[in-house]
């Protein structure tokens, strides 16, 4: 809530703009009403030449043209403010996004960031271009009037004051009315909606077990249920229109009724203010009853605003990165884990006291069950994450005394699923390379990673465009771009992340191959799930539940722990 | 018959709710301008200090309209959403009858999720049709025709006025209108194709982006593309406004003229004075109901795009039909075969499947293995005529495959699919799909078999099975092909989530079951599949090599490298 309010009071200027829009609408409702009863009064009552009004017909005129104005702008205002919003919002997201997606655990969270990005943004904007201008309209209007009619005709005033409470009652009431009956049959709705698609999803099976037909009953039984149950909700909000209705009328008819016998029976008032009146008063209960939808249409727009404001109140520390230059680049540095420990959220551990040494050079696998945190470790690497305890040291200095690009410019990591970007096959190789990389260098490693034989098979070879909308390429061939990468970027340390199903054999042969090619650059650390992969490591660390529980050779943790043990034998033919 | 005059029809079997809505809508309306014409008829009235029991009379009148208003409005609501609900589950009906011979070949051109997401979405989006662009003209144009006939008796030049004022309103703001949206709405909807790219691939791709450096020029772009995307939408939202506003101008300006050129003839004498009051107070009201037709042209075109995708869909030339008719001669397990067979995939740069051929004996147990993509699953599908070869024959026995019915071969097969779908409801009912007149304690004995007795045929099945884990899925769908008859099984990696000895258990029960059946299997894994009568080995969507496991093995060919890679992996 105090996220809205700050998010309005940064548009001061725009609110206050708005509201004297407002104020010029309410007061061109009045001099139009006063406009006409004067011209009606002039021509009927007191028979004036038609010359003599023609200065209210001009003054009309005028009001009619600021009223349709300051309608237009004051809507162009709330798009202003919603558009503003939504930049801001959209700017900060994306800072927020920009340090802790890397600390997340899993895509379908990723998935939620980007609707939230998209269309949860979007979504803030009626409350901004609509609903904030509607509620300053629908108050500020009634309000006025109200004070124009009681200055004009006591009565009338006080029959508006002692009506109008019923409307906002009468509605609060029916609010929570509807509220409750539709939150009950919320599931029952969720399930009759959600029949059509889950039919058509599941027409193959139906077709295969012949029971197409009986499922066509069934969308059109749920589709009836569904009918069925909206309407029971319609209903209630139809009543209340319908009795909001019949309370304005019977209000707006009382007041008709007593000018009229003030009129006819006490002469009371004259028929300029009775008309005057009786123009103004439909103008009162009309934004009487918008404010009402307003405030309900306003409800989900809020909703929308509440949930993407809600995501700032959670935030992740970003990684300190220093300010010094990495030095020796050309040498393969000696990596340190000393006592990391790492969680995600308040009390899950991820890693949790991992300490050990990468010789310059070494081949490390890293080895464990699914959820030891073998991920993590990588990412403890790579930088994307830093220790809450412990520390990484590169050459005896902690990695967070150097810059992020420093580290990263000696760093290439190969995942399991590397992201292929809307682009050319040769920006995908080249990507982050800097401008002198030539054709041939490109040419260069994607022979090594052996899919240049592929590239060149396509008609636009290097320019063929990859990626989304672009052509698909299967996770084999990805794989093969990701090493490309490498080979471009030469790093002094490589960061593996073993695909974890076996592909196919050509793959199988490069990613084996390629990966020894890598490793004359420097350090290689792998998540392993390939046995040749572990019996060639110089080290083996491995994991269990955030913990390291062996460190050595294949030989060693093999004889000496059966954990490991159990792990690398389970394949050999021991589960059949 | 054009899309737009197909959905009038499926409309129309809703006539009689229609013809109400249209009716409760006129009697709203015209009770409406009649309740502010009486009232500004009662107050000149009462401005002469008529008779009392006159003023009761006219009060009374305009009491009863306004009653009449509120009720025939809510009667107007109720029929008009009612028919709309129907009219929708009517389009859904409709719609999927015509879809139903199209899959599953129609996913050869669309990928399944984004053409039954977009068909969805457009079926539902057609019941605005109804509601927002079908009756309210036809209720406006019958108020106004009433109300203007009415003005006539008083003043011809006022009837003109509002008749004018009725046309720009109506036909020419809207129509210009809707140019200009059309077009905007197109651009809005690239722009936001644009940054939906941009997003996904800052979000999925971040790691790589931030290993590459690339975080700040990717930022940069995408907040780049926010504001294009802002700036159309505020176009667009102008657009609108501009619309509401000017179309509100244009209504004052009509009640405006009513109002001169009313006050001129009284006071040349051409109109009773009396009556002015009540021209004003009907010009102020006629125009309400025009409110709904601002936002016509948008809903129109909406209505229009839907329509049209969905013909297009269902109209594929694309997407051929099946074309056989004949059933299948005998019900004993088949032999099959292949002769030179191609496959792809509408708009894939490659062929699935190319030049194959192979021989499945009667009564034989064959699995096919190979790296995935390598086109197993295709093959399958074409041995059950889910999809249609493009080159080459298919035997079923001496049968061609074209002249087969496909659901006379469906008939005759238990099929275990890669993604198998489970509907909302129980796991009974998800069983019996299999067999309707299967009892409880058959349900249970399967059950049983894939090892799921924990399971209660009463548990709640969420749609597409949600609940359940992959696991649990693929043996509910092991355990229905159990439930089903047919001489011929195609199991496609139907136990890739189980543990080794949940498959080894369930594996049993199949081959048992099997035993003089003919049965085809696409296996994950290379282990256990010594038995088998014949391996097939592909990759890229040809066949590297065939035989027996011990022949394949003896040769160290692509399946012996295979099992080596397997026996490296670990679990």
């Amino acid at each position: 809530m105090n996220q809205i309010k700050q998010s309005l009071q940064m548009h001061k200027l725009r609110l206050i703009m708005l509201a004297f829009l407002t104020l010029l609408l309410g007061t061109s409702i009045i001099i139009q009403a006063l406009a006409i009863t004067y011209v009606v009064n002039g021509i009927y009552i007191d028979d004036v030449s038609f010359l003599s009004i023609v200065k209210w017909l001009i003054i009309l005129f005028g009001a009619l043209l600021i009223r349709a104005t300051a309608d237009y702008l004051s809507k162009k205002i709330g798009i202003s403010i919603a558009s503003h919003v939504k930049k801001q919002t959209r700017v900060r997201l994306l800072n927020k996004y920009r340090n802790e997606i890397t600390s997340m655990e899993n895509r379908g969270q990723t998935g939620e960031k980007v609707s939230l990005l998209l269309d949860g943004v979007d979504e803030m904007d009626s409350f901004y271009s609509q609903f904030i201008p509607q509620v300053m309209q629908s108050a500020f209007v009634p309000l006025l009037t109200l004070i124009i009619i009681f200055t004009q005709h006591m009565n009338s005033g006080i029959i508006l004051m002692v009506t109008a409470p019923f409307i906002p009652i009468y509605m609060i009431v029916i609010g929570i009315q509807t509220q409750k009956k539709s939150e009950e049959k919320l599931d029952k709705m969720a399930a009759f909606s959600g029949t059509f698609l889950d039919t058509l999803k599941g027409l193959v099976t139906l077709k295969l077990f012949n029971r197409t037909d009986q499922k066509k009953k069934e969308i059109e039984r749920s589709s009836l249920g569904f009918r069925d149950t909206t309407m029971d909700i319609l209903k209630i909000a139809f009543t209340q229109s319908f009795m909001l209705e019949v309370i304005s009328m019977l209000s707006i008819g009382i007041v008709a009724l007593e000018i009229a016998f003030q009129l006819v029976l006490y002469n009371g008032i004259t028929f300029f203010t009775a008309f005057f009146v009786l123009i103004l008063v439909p103008e009162f209960y009309t934004a009487l009853k918008e404010l009402g939808t307003t405030f309900h249409n306003g409800r989900s727009s809020m909703g929308a605003a509440k949930k993407v404001f809600e995501s700032f109140e959670t935030s992740v520390v970003p990684v300190k990165w220093g300010n010094q230059v990495f030095e020796n680049s050309d040498q393969v540095p000696t990596i340190v884990l000393e006592n990391v420990t790492f969680r995600y959220g308040a009390d899950r551990f991820a890693l949790e006291d991992i300490s050990f040494i990468c010789h310059p050079n070494e081949k490390i696998a890293i080895v464990g069950p699914s959820g030891a945190g073998k991920s993590t470790l990588l990412n403890l690497f790579a930088g994307m994450i830093s220790p809450e305890q412990g520390q990484l040291t590169i050459n005896g200095e902690s990695l967070l005394t150097y810059t992020e690009a420093s580290w990263l410019n000696q760093v290439s990591y190969i995942s399991q699923d590397p992201y292929i970007f809307a682009g050319t096959i040769r920006e995908n190789i080249a990507i982050g390379a800097s401008e002198s990389i030539t054709d041939e260098d490109v040419k260069d490693a994607a022979r090594k990673a052996g899919i240049a034989t592929l590239i060149d098979s396509l008609p636009e070879t290097y320019q063929t465009y990859i990626g989304e909308g672009g052509r698909g390429l299967s996770s084999g061939e990805k794989q093969r771009v990701a090493i490309a990468r490498a080979f471009i970027k030469q790093p002094n340390v490589v960061l593996l992340d073993e695909p974890t199903r076996g592909l196919d054999l050509q793959t199988e042969r490069i990613l084996q191959q390629s990966t020894k090619e890598l490793q004359t650059f420097g350090t290689v650390i792998t998540i392993a799930h390939r046995l040749h992969t572990i019996k060639d490591a110089d080290k083996i660390v491995f994991l269990q539940e955030g913990r390291i529980t062996g460190n050595g050779t294949h030989d060693e943790l093999y004889a000496a722990l059966p954990a490991y043990r159990e792990m690398v034998t389970i394949q050999q033919g021991g589960t059949a | 018959m054009t899309p737009m005059k197909q959905l009038i029809k499926v409309l129309w079997v809703e006539k009689k709710d229609i013809i109400s809505a249209v009716i409760f809508g006129f009697i709203a309306g015209i009770s409406s301008v009649g309740l502010f014409a009486a009232s500004g008829y009662l107050i000149s009235k009462a401005a002469l200090v008529p008779p009392l029991y006159a003023l009761i009379v006219l009060t009374s009148t305009v009491k009863l309209l306004g009653f009449i208003k509120a009720s025939a409005k809510y009667a107007e609501r109720l029929v008009s959403h009612r028919a709309t609900f129907t009219i929708l589950s009517n389009l859904r009906v409709e719609f999927f009858e015509k879809l139903e011979p199209l899959v599953p070949q129609i996913f050869r051109k669309y990928r399944s999720g984004d053409l039954l997401g977009r068909v969805v979405g457009d079926v539902e989006s057609l019941q605005n049709f109804f509601l927002r662009v079908f009756y309210p003209p036809i209720v406006l144009v019958l108020v106004f025709v009433s109300t203007i006939f009415f003005t006539t008796f008083y003043s011809w030049a006022v009837a003109v006025i509002l008749f004018v004022g009725y046309l720009i309103t109506t036909l020419l703001i809207p129509f210009l209108f809707s140019l200009k949206q059309l077009n905007i709405k197109q651009q809005v909807s690239a722009e936001r194709g644009k940054l939906s790219t941009e997003v996904t691939e800052f979000m999925f791709g971040f790691k790589e982006l931030k290993l590459f450096q690339q975080v700040d020029n990717k930022r940069q772009a995408l907040l780049s593309q926010a504001n294009n995307y802002s700036q159309t939408q505020n176009h667009e939202n102008i657009n609108k406004a501009f619309n509401q506003s000017f179309t509100g101008f244009v209504t004052f300006m009509t009640s405006w003229l009513v109002l001169a050129v009313g006050a001129y003839l009284v006071a040349i004498g051409d109109l009773e004075g009396i009556f002015l009051a009540m021209l004003v107070m009907i010009s102020l009201t006629v125009f309400e109901p025009i409110a709904p037709m601002g936002v016509f042209p948008i809903y129109y075109q909406e209505s229009q795009t839907a329509v049209t995708r969905l013909d297009e869909v269902v109209n594929d030339h694309d997407v051929s039909l099946d074309q056989g008719n004949a059933a299948l001669s005998t019900d004993s397990a088949p032999y099959l075969r292949m002769n030179h067979v191609a496959f792809s995939y509408h708009g894939d740069w490659r062929k699935t499947l190319s030049d194959i051929s192979i021989t499945i004996p009667r009564g034989s147990k064959t699995a096919i293995v190979g790296a995935s993509g390598s086109g197993k699953s295709t093959l399958l599908q074409l041995l059950i005529k889910l999809q249609f070869a493009e080159k080459g024959d298919l035997f079923w026995n001496e049968q061609n495959y074209t002249m087969i019915r496909a659901t006379s071969i469906w008939e005759q097969t238990r099929v275990v699919l890669q993604e198998n779908h489970f509907f909302y409801g129980t796991i009974r009912e998800n069983l019996l799909i299999a067999d309707e007149n299967a009892s409880d304690r058959l349900l249970e004995d399967m059950l049983k078999r894939v090892l799921l007795d924990h399971f209660s045929l009463e548990g709640h099945v969420a749609e597409r099975g949600e609940n359940l884990s992959g696991g649990e899925k693929q043996r509910l769908a092991i355990a229905r092909a159990m439930l089903k008859s047919g001489k011929l099984w195609i199991l496609d990696e139907p136990t890739s989530s189980l543990d080794a000895k949940t498959e080894q258990v369930i594996l049993d029960h199949i081959e048992t079951l099997a035993q003089d059946d003919t049965l085809l299997l696409v296996s994950h894994r290379i282990n256990g599949l010594e038995k088998m009568d014949q391996i097939i080995v592909m990759e890229y969507g040809k066949i590297i090599e065939s035989g027996r496991y011990d022949e394949l093995m003896k040769r160290k060919g692509y399946l012996y490298e295979m099992k080596q890679l397997e026996q490296s992996m670990l679990g």
